[in-house]
């Protein structure tokens, strides 16, 4: 059986493993951005805060996969539950640092304009700071959801979801009949997967950033 | 508020200070000012004396460490500073324009903070653009990077003066600006505000953009100290001592000739002959001296009248001096003629 004929006649399991893959990272994905962009909202002028923040997220980072999802079983045992708290917790340091990144960068003559005129702090922060530093989140955002599609294959260690389970039980069985073609629809899979986000971020992209921030001179 | 009346309203400092916790001295020690209403005063100074921040403190960017300040009979220390600085306009020198919005959102910013009606808000930006001389349909829906530094500022200015306050604060508002874009917004600005008599408050350490705009100047040394406070004639004629002097440079009789017009100067009854040089009666008097130096006579001519070397010396309250003929004030009026004058009038430009 060569590999297309594999993937036709195993589509239902594939299609359903890829849209399960997509669904991990996509819950992940949301839950991180809105934890992610409100901690970084509310730390980013709090040295101390910004700096505990930054460090808890970025050692969340330094921790191998496997080893987290492996430590994650006792508290949300096997399958989703594990793997979407492990997804959600690597997706922190990107969209943390950026956000912080992009609202901090704001030109200070910007604030002190709005200040100046009677704008609020928290104000100044939604319709000034956040706006500005929204290309700079949607990029943290992008990163760490093309970082949690490649993270997302090691669940299958622990019964995750997605076209892991395809790419391992391949790889466990090498030599054997269809062991390649498991591989490598798992694999490629995840390329397709990894480009159809990209394309969506580009449209958010496209329809989120100011136009103003946009138009050429 | 005190904006009842948008035409100005009298500004008072008393014993302003503001001490930043560790430091030995406070950035701003005792000020005592007087703004009337409807005049502008520039704070002049080296940077660092503490200027900008005597500034802020009126519309509480920075919040004065002890002291009063009162806008319209109003103590402004115990207004909401967010509803405060809605009531005055604020320019810096930044500009500070949002790139994520229109012209037209940004000028609008204060008239919605204060809940105008959408309609009342479009109206005002459209005279406001046209005030600041940028065409409505052309600037109202463009974003700032579109709009070449002068136009920025034109924007910067218009924000801040769309709710109409009485009271405007101006950092360098024209600072970063080209000279000839510079000057072009000065003269531009200087009839904005004899249209509008706003109470202004414009901090700049150039002397020259002091002299032009002010109606008083506040020359202030460190720890905002104020060193003289008076009308840019006085301060010219009269420097309170050597650190205001050395503020106003070596040229200060050619800076005074430049605030006074030829129409102001009495001019002899006599019609000038045709091959003398012509001026305007709105150009100033140093322009005038200017064009005597580059024709080498002592007199020129003007619509209302014959101006003379003498009468420019008697204007600035000096006597034409001579070292070779000696030429009393009142030989203005008899025309001294020759080479004399003329050589006088050089050595009176070097000195």
């Amino acid at each position: 059986m060569n590999f297309s004929e594999y993937v036709v006649s195993r589509w239902d399991t594939l299609s359903l493993a890829a849209a399960e893959h997509a669904l991990v990272v996509g819950i992940a994905i949301g839950v991180s951005t809105a934890v992610g962009i409100g901690i970084g909202l509310l730390t980013h002028d709090l040295p101390k805060v910004r700096g505990l923040s930054l460090a808890i997220s970025a050692a969340i980072l330094t921790v191998p996969s496997l080893a987290l999802l492996t430590l994650l079983i006792p508290i949300t045992g096997l399958g989703w539950g594990s793997t979407l708290v492990a997804l959600t917790a690597y997706a922190f340091l990107p969209i943390i640092r950026n956000t912080v990144a992009g609202l901090r960068g704001v030109d200070a003559a910007m604030v002190e304009a709005g200040r100046g005129m009677g704008m609020g702090r928290a104000r100044v922060l939604l319709k000034v700071r956040l706006p500005l530093a929204w290309p700079l989140i949607l990029t943290g955002v992008r990163v760490a959801t093309q970082m949690l599609i490649g993270i997302a294959a090691i669940a299958a260690y622990v019964d995750g979801p997605g076209l892991g389970t395809q790419i391992f039980e391949g790889l466990s069985r090498l030599g054997s009949v269809n062991a390649l073609n498991a591989t490598l629809a798992g694999t490629l899979g995840i390329v397709v997967i990894a480009v159809l986000f990209d394309l969506f971020f580009f449209a958010v992209r496209q329809l989120t950033i100011p136009r103003g921030l946009r138009v050429r001179p | 508020m005190f904006d009842r009346d948008t035409g100005g309203a009298r500004i008072e400092l008393r014993a302003l200070t503001k001490h930043y916790p560790g430091q030995p001295a406070p950035a701003v020690d005792h000020v005592d000012l007087d703004i009337p209403a409807g005049e502008l005063v520039v704070f002049v100074g080296p940077s660092g004396c503490g200027k900008t921040t005597t500034m802020k403190m009126i519309n509480r960017l920075v919040e004065p460490t002890s002291g009063e300040i009162r806008i319209g009979g109003e103590d402004v220390l115990s207004l909401h500073p967010d509803e405060l600085r809605r009531h005055i306009g604020y320019a810096i020198q930044q500009v500070g324009l949002f790139p994520h919005q229109t012209i037209g959102q940004n000028i609008g910013l204060v008239p919605k903070l204060l809940g105008w009606s959408a309609a009342r808000t479009a109206e005002r930006v459209e005279e406001l653009l046209t005030l600041v001389n940028l065409e409505p349909s052309a600037f109202h829906d463009r974003y700032p990077s579109q709009l070449s530094g002068g136009q920025q500022q034109r924007v910067g200015v218009a924000r801040a003066l769309a709710a109409d306050p009485p009271v405007m604060l101006m950092d360098e508002p024209f600072g970063a600006t080209d000279p000839i874009t510079r000057e072009h917004l000065q003269n531009e600005f200087v009839k904005l505000q004899k249209q509008l008599r706003k109470t202004i408050i414009f901090v700049t350490h150039d002397f020259e953009e002091a002299i032009k705009l002010g109606d008083r100047i506040a020359v202030l040394r460190e720890r905002s100290h104020i060193a003289q406070y008076d009308t840019p004639a006085n301060i010219l004629a009269h420097p309170a001592d050597d650190y205001v002097a050395g503020f106003i440079g070596q040229d200060a009789t050619l800076k005074r000739l430049a605030l006074l017009r030829v129409g102001d100067v009495e001019c002899t009854q006599q019609r000038g002959s045709a091959d003398m040089p012509q001026i305007t009666s709105d150009a100033s008097l140093r322009e005038a001296l200017d064009v005597m130096l580059a024709h080498g006579t002592d007199r020129c001519g003007s619509p209302s009248g014959v101006l003379t070397y003498g009468a420019l010396c008697e204007a600035v309250g000096t006597e034409p001096a001579s070292a070779s003929e000696p030429t009393p004030a009142s030989a203005a009026r008899k025309e001294p003629v020759g080479a004399g004058p003329a050589t006088a009038l050089k050595e009176a430009v070097r000195r």
